[in-house]
């Protein structure tokens, strides 16, 4: 159970306070509402450079990460299709000191070019190390691609391609800035060691006086329903072959989001998993198997992906999966469902006791419409039935809503 | 107010600790005790002195630990699988220099479904024959994949030249390792080092009684009590005298870059120190070389030195991926660098902000039961307690700006350093 309170100042910025005494840190989260899925798709890759651009000093303070160090604190970002998250973890005792630090990137940016040109070069060499010179490493253009013909998804948060993020101008980071960067379009969370009081003392002084801005709505094309079967060969420089399938799946906030979740667990979760134990343990077929959800907010993709044994054929290997997954339309057994409850169970148990979770999960449930929900996230999955399971495997394990992509290796 | 003034900051003098509690077994295992925690949770850790030290062949340390599972009298590796994934419990294995050891996670609640058949691990594992040869199989695929992989090859190439094929810490696997292991070597391995009398086990979380009392019955019987880790095996490092080594890779856009020399560990004096020298030059987001090599040139992602303490020796090491046209750059940034440590006097404020970035980080390092106790288990293996703790602080917090130069100018010794690229 996380308790918080809720603060709205005037200019419209949330704040939430989870107040834990155990702990002599304190934790900033702030995520701002937007992500790769708002960008322009000619100039993919944007929301991601921006973040960086955010750590390249602010109006009035040149080295946000340097004075964060000063006070005993860390810091990191994330960018995904959907958000940009922002945390600071630091003494409790020098908690202003993110609070002067947030504001002031909030209110403005520097927006020095020459540090718009080296970021851009630092983005470039992620794009190279993560998406270019790893086997496999373009998977997530091609899949996205594949999977998604209107929606952002279509592209991943590092960018469609090297040029998008070399051809950024200064006066599209201003604009975006004060765009999406505004009181309004933002929640924040302090946790840890910290008062409410205190911590609205603070709010006030530091956040109180940044102009409000607006909340910007997401009108993004509803990608239409897959009617066909999507396969991309490809033959690359890859170790082993490996076979990837992209099945449509529902969007973060609907009724079948905790079964889905659990048909992940069943099948790639631990060596009792389904493909494991069939695939790799029993027949064989892969060395590795994995299944894992694309996490969006809106409407997502299920993945299945695993590395073919030698001698197998990739025909085989795609029937196997197929077969594997197909059969929990039909035979789910309310042990196997006792399993993925308990597991769940434990796991946001133990994902609890870390302050810097609680605080990016609060902020995430607001986003997604009520931080409450955080605390009830736990009952949705325990309401899960065998019935529910194998209606939703059916509808997500249709061949006519899935990508599939191949790795032939040269 | 003004904007551009920072708040005062505190800094932290000392650090408030969990309590840790010792007790034994009956059969004389120690176990560590850190009872705090609001959740009904339980991470329990038994760590075996049975790493890559001991191991006669390379690979057997790892297999025995992985294999384990896979089987035990009476139940198969899937029977073994369902029970812990039933309660919801997390079993993680893992494979060091010195040690190997089993993490369990788990509601307090299933503990006394799950501590009974971590016992029947311990003692009764039967390596399965058809077991093995898919553990064998997946393992060599593993094996192909990694060595895609530039950095991995660049570590490899690393340690071997630091090391040497014969010693432990140099060692890298081939192809023909995975043929020269059979499950009679497991066993022989398993029956050695996997004991009673070779262990010791840490529980943190919220406890009581019970848990504790479950542990001695469990855990506490004096018939799988066996024989302590020989402390008299030995082997020399046989460096290699070519310090520049490079793979070319033509297809890669980038180069992995791995820098560095063998170097003290946590039992000489100066490590500590050392520690602090290594966060200034690269050991931090906010260091000299990420500074200079990400955040000035653009070259890289990231670029880290890293200081690593083993039983027997120590690591100094430097890596990044780094464009392919700037990797000759990037060796030379660095040479630069460790120049300007070696001959200029760090100023007061850069060394104020690495002092509270280290305090900042050793706060939360202990921060809560879970994480306190996987720091404690680093203590135990150097034979220190919670003392050590604050006493690393008082390091941090008095170290001079003198010492940071001596300390580089011992051990931060460009010409001495392997640097390897691969790209």
């Amino acid at each position: 159970m996380i308790h918080f309170e809720e603060l709205v100042l005037p200019n419209g910025l949330k704040i939430l306070v989870h107040e834990d005494p155990s702990t002599p840190l304190a934790a900033v989260n702030i995520l701002y509402k937007v992500g790769a899925r708002d960008e322009d798709s000619s100039r993919t890759g944007f929301a991601h450079l921006f973040e960086h651009f955010m750590f390249e000093g602010s109006v009035n303070i040149p080295d946000f990460d340097t004075e964060l160090q000063i006070a005993g604190g860390d810091n990191n970002a994330f960018t995904s299709n959907d958000v940009t998250n922002y945390y600071d973890i630091l003494p409790a005792t020098n908690l202003e000191t993110a609070f002067w630090l947030e504001s002031d990137r909030m209110l403005s940016l520097d927006f020095n070019i020459d540090s718009l040109e080296t970021q851009k070069k630092v983005v470039c060499e992620e794009f190279k190390e993560h998406y270019i010179n790893q086997p496999y490493g373009d998977v997530w253009h091609k899949l996205s691609a594949l999977a998604y013909k209107v929606h952002p998804y279509q592209w991943p948060t590092i960018g469609l391609e090297l040029s998008h993020v070399e051809n950024a101008k200064m006066e599209d980071v201003r604009d975006f800035f004060y765009k999406y960067y505004r009181p309004r379009n933002a929640v924040m969370v302090v946790a840890g060691g910290v008062k409410t009081k205190e911590v609205e003392k603070l709010a006030l002084k530091w956040f109180g006086d940044i102009p409000s801005g607006e909340l910007i709505p997401h009108d993004l094309p509803k990608e239409p329903e897959q009617t066909e079967e999507r396969v991309l060969v490809l033959h690359e420089d890859v170790p082993l072959n490996a076979i990837y399938k992209a099945y449509k799946m529902c969007d973060r906030r609907h009724d079948d989001y905790q079964a889905t979740d659990f048909i992940r667990d069943m099948l790639s979760t631990g060596d009792s998993s389904r493909l494991y134990h069939e695939l790799v343990k029993d027949k064989k077929i892969f060395s590795s198997v994995a299944a894992y959800l694309s996490e969006t907010i809106d409407d997502g993709i299920f993945i299945i992906e695993g590395k073919l044994n030698p001698d197998v054929s990739m025909d085989d290997a795609d029937a196997a999966i197929i077969n594997c997954i197909t059969k929990l339309s039909d035979d789910v057994s309310e042990d196997e469902l006792q399993k993925v409850k308990n597991k769940t169970e434990a796991f946001l148990t133990f994902s609890d006791t870390n302050i810097l979770n609680r605080a990016m999960n609060l902020a995430y449930y607001d986003m997604l419409g009520n931080a409450a929900d955080v605390n009830t996230e736990i009952d949705k999955y325990m309401a899960v039935t065998t019935t529910q399971i194998k209606r939703v495997a059916k509808n997500i394990f249709n061949k006519n809503r899935c990508s599939t992509v191949k790795y032939f290796k040269k | 107010m003004n904007r551009t003034q920072a708040p005062k900051i505190k800094t932290v003098d000392a650090i408030d600790l969990l309590a840790v509690e010792q007790i034994k077994l009956d059969n004389g295992i120690p176990v560590y005790i850190i009872n705090s925690g609001e959740q009904e949770i339980v991470k329990i850790d038994f760590v075996f002195e049975a790493g890559k030290w001991y191991e006669p062949k390379n690979l057997l340390a790892d297999f025995v630990n992985r294999m384990m599972r896979e089987g035990v009298k009476g139940k198969s590796a899937k029977e073994i699988a369902d029970i812990f994934e039933f309660y919801g419990s997390n079993l993680e294995s893992s494979v060091s220099f010195t040690n190997a050891g089993f993490q369990i996670y788990s509601l307090s609640k299933h503990l006394p479904h799950i501590l009974p058949l971590l016992m029947e691990i311990f003692t009764e594992a039967s390596f399965p024959e058809d077991e093995f040869l898919t553990m064998l199989n997946n393992r060599k695929q593993k094996h192909t994949e990694r060595l895609a992989k530039n950095d991995y090859i660049a570590n490899r190439n690393f340690l071997s030249a630091m090391w040497g094929q014969e010693h432990p810490y140099g060692r890298v696997t081939e192809f023909q390792d995975f043929e020269n292991v059979n499950t009679g070597q497991l066993k022989d391995f398993y029956s050695s080092y996997y004991n009673a009398g070779n262990c010791f086990i840490l529980i943190a979380g919220k406890l009581d009684d019970a848990i504790i009392k479950s542990l001695n019955s469990v855990f506490g019987a004096k018939a799988w009590l066996g024989a302590k880790a020989p402390h008299d095996i030995n082997y020399h490092p046989h460096p290699n005298a070519e310090l520049r080594q490079h793979t070319e890779k033509k297809d890669s856009v980038q180069s992995s870059v791995m820098i560095g020399n063998a170097t003290i560990n946590k039992y000489h004096p100066d490590f500590d120190k050392l520690s602090v020298v290594n966060t200034v030059f690269g050991g931090y987001f906010g260091s000299r070389l990420m500074a200079n090599i990400r955040e000035e040139k653009g070259y890289t992602y990231g670029i880290f030195s890293s200081l690593s303490s083993y039983q027997h020796g120590g690591i100094l090491e430097i890596s990044a991926e780094v464009g392919k046209e700037v990797s000759e750059a990037t060796i030379n940034e660095v040479h630069n660098e460790i120049k300007a440590m070696r001959n200029e006097l760090i100023d007061e404020e850069e060394l104020d902000t690495v002092k509270n970035y280290l305090t900042g980080r050793l706060m939360r390092s202990v921060d809560g039961p879970m994480k306190y106790s996987d720091v404690y288990k680093g203590l135990i293996l150097y034979g220190r307690d919670s003392d050590y703790i604050n006493e690393y602080l008082h390091t941090i917090h008095t170290i001079t700006a003198e010492e940071i130069r001596e300390l580089s100018v011992k051990y931060l010794d460009f010409d001495r350093m392997y640097k390897v690229t691969v790209g």
